[in-house]
């Protein structure tokens, strides 16, 4: 018979909850201050130039963005793909989902040059541009996984959270392929140029999103000291290095497509063996700590069944992804522009000859931590209101088909 | 339909960047400014420019040559930067075809400078908003100027003419002629950006001077039956005599 899942809010009053959002709140309100002192002040107290136009902000924006739709994929897989064991996390999937979107948004609103414009931004459509299209792409997806997560929270409503859920599964796929093809568009760069860039964002998100969902679903059960069934980390956990590995295949045919076409040479010759900074992180970033180490953890019987194991898995998955944005963003600008194929530019009077450089400045770290910081403020906020998490997650609760061990 | 352009002869510029600080100049005090410079004089200086004169080394040492490359915006007839702008703040002239920017539209977010293969965009770092070479649209229909300072600032100052001012479209203009006459190019062409401004490339004058040419054939002297002048070496009047 059908179990019944009872949901609740969580408590919150320990000191340790206090303390959650104290140092949260703290993160939130310099990353606050930082956005203030760059608008005061202006581009140039950040390490951006003319040349690296986006810097360390939009690695932390366009990673929180790409995860949240990853993050909504629990929730996808229950009512898209009818997994019962996954039904129960939905609620907490969505919340997520948004949380992070919204985390990612404020910083790339904080870092537009104009954030007092935005009104501009959301009354003159350009219809070409694919920037446009993600603006009507994340506020779509405020909506649809809002009203997707009503019918869930909402008895009387369940019965349509199906429906909510196919189109905000739908919505997801749509807006990272916006964002990917936000540098798949850019032919100028050789970097970017390649119509494998949104795919390749899709199954990155899933594994960025996953990775944080995993690591709040832990945190959040081991906290209030209720049961969180080994069976249900188990299929996470598995789940989570399918993607890494999808990514890690994305990122392999991508590099492998660009070094049979000879003019991409250059670029891939810099990201893969002569960019410093950027060939580092790219091969200690994002293959090792993003891609192999944490395959290792998960599928590794010894540590495979370790939570700590699995949570510091989540947690290089992250760094991994980070590193893969920086080189992605930052990599992409300094590698410079091929106006004449084979020649560069010797000397110049503006400082932008060559490959260009950039170090990011505190005021842009501490913005891109504080929007991380909002976006995961919200979650013990959202669960001491709303019933957004089963009072148990005991595997012979919410999985039908659970067998006791003999 | 017109489509202003500037043509430029990278035979003649000498990269005295006088264009550079003449459009500084005239842009900063007019509605295109600031274009506000932090720290121009002492560490990691930065500025905002509408043109840049970038140098190359051509060859390889010690047959090589120097290339000074003055770079602006191109005004594309097909320019990339507009099309992705989310507010439509970039944008092209119909009717001279200058590429644009609305600065109370632009918020800033410099997805334009992603797209210009060029790397014409600039960003106004106080004003956080994205600029451009405007052809010194300010100026060129001044009527309170004479007709002849009716041109963009960098085309006035330069010493060896290498910038020319005129319509592309138009097949009589000076500058048309000049494309079509002198080799006249577009950057990257491949982009199908249709890059307005044209460069003149490096055009080599070679003088072949044979060794007959060096002695003089045909002496005028023997026309005025005088004979030529003595070998220097020859002993004179004064080797001969004694007092």
């Amino acid at each position: 018979m059908k179990k019944k899942i009872t949901y609740t809010e969580i408590e919150g009053r320990s000191l340790g909850y206090y303390a959650l959002l104290v140092v949260l709140g703290a993160l939130v309100l310099l990353g606050a201050g930082a956005a203030l002192y760059m608008e005061h002040n202006g581009h140039y107290v950040t390490g951006m130039s003319n040349q690296i136009v986006w810097g360390m902000p939009h690695v932390f924006a366009v990673f929180l963005i790409v995860a949240a739709s990853g993050a909504l994929n629990v929730a996808s897989i229950s009512s898209v793909f009818a997994k019962t064991a996954y039904k129960p996390m939905a609620p907490l999937s969505a919340l997520l989902a948004i949380s992070l979107l919204l985390g990612g948004l404020v910083i790339l609103v904080l870092d537009l040059g104009h954030p007092d414009r935005l009104i501009v931004a959301m009354t003159f459509y350009n219809f070409k541009s694919i920037f446009a299209w993600n603006m009507i792409l994340y506020n779509g997806f405020f909506v649809i996984v809002g009203v997707y997560l009503w019918f869930m929270l909402d008895r009387t409503m369940a019965n349509y959270s199906k429906y909510a859920g196919f189109a905000a599964f739908f919505w997801r796929l749509t807006l990272t392929t916006g964002t990917g093809s936000i540098f798949g568009f850019i032919v100028a760069r050789q970097g970017f140029d390649s119509a494998i860039m949104a795919p390749m964002f899709v199954v990155m998100s899933f594994a960025y999103g996953l990775a944080i969902f995993l690591l709040v679903l832990m945190a959040t059960y081991s906290w209030r000291g209720a049961e969180l069934g080994d069976g249900t980390v188990r299929r996470l956990k598995n789940l989570l290095g399918v993607f890494i590995a999808g990514a890690m295949y994305f990122v392999v045919v991508f590099h492998l497509t660009n070094l049979y076409m000879t003019k991409h040479h250059g670029v891939e010759a810099f990201t893969l063996r002569d960019g410093g900074i950027y060939t580092q992180l790219f091969w200690y970033g994002e293959i090792l700590v993003g891609g192999v180490l944490p395959l290792i953890l998960l599928y590794l019987p010894v540590t495979g069944k370790s939570r700590i194991a699995i949570s510091f898995a989540s947690i290089l998955v992250i760094l991994g992804g980070l590193a893969q944005m920086y080189v992605t963003i930052v990599g992409g600008q300094a590698y410079p522009l091929e106006m004449f194929p084979g020649k560069e530019i010797i000397a110049s009077s503006f400082f932008d000859a060559g490959v260009k450089s950039y170090t990011p400045t505190l005021a842009e770290a501490l913005l891109g931590i504080g929007g991380f910081a909002m976006a995961l403020i919200m979650i013990p906020l959202a669960l001491r209101i709303l019933r957004f998490i089963p009072v148990s997650m005991a595997d012979a609760e919410i999985d039908p088909h659970y067998r006791e061990a003999k | 339909m017109t489509q202003l352009a500037l043509v430029i002869d990278l035979n003649v510029c000498v990269g005295c960047h006088a264009c550079v600080t003449s459009c500084k100049e005239w842009n900063t005090s007019g509605p295109a400014g600031f274009m506000t410079d932090e720290n121009p004089y002492s560490k990691d200086p930065t500025g905002t420019f509408f043109n840049r004169v970038q140098t190359y080394e051509i060859g390889e040492f010690p047959a090589t040559e120097t290339l000074h490359f003055p770079k602006s915006c191109l005004h594309c007839e097909d320019p990339p930067c507009v099309p992705v702008c989310p507010t439509g703040a970039s944008y092209k002239r119909k009717e001279d075809g200058i590429v644009l920017v609305d600065y109370d539209k632009c918020i800033g977010c410099r997805y334009c400078s992603w797209a210009c293969p060029y790397g014409a965009r600039e960003i106004d770092e106080k004003q956080q908003v994205m600029k451009k070479c405007t052809l010194c649209v300010d100026r060129i229909y001044d009527t309170s100027l004479p007709d002849t300072e009716r041109k963009p600032a960098c085309v006035l100052a330069c010493p060896t003419s290498a910038r020319l001012f005129g319509d592309v479209h138009d097949s009589e203009s000076d500058i048309s002629i000049k494309i079509r006459e002198e080799g006249g190019y577009q950057l990257m062409p491949e982009w199908g950006t249709k890059p307005a401004n044209h460069y003149l490339p490096r055009r080599k004058t070679r003088l072949h001077i044979h060794e007959d040419e060096l002695v003089r054939a045909d002496n005028p002297l023997k026309k005025e039956q005088r004979g030529p002048s003595k070998p220097v070496d020859a002993p004179t009047l004064d080797d001969s005599t004694s007092w």
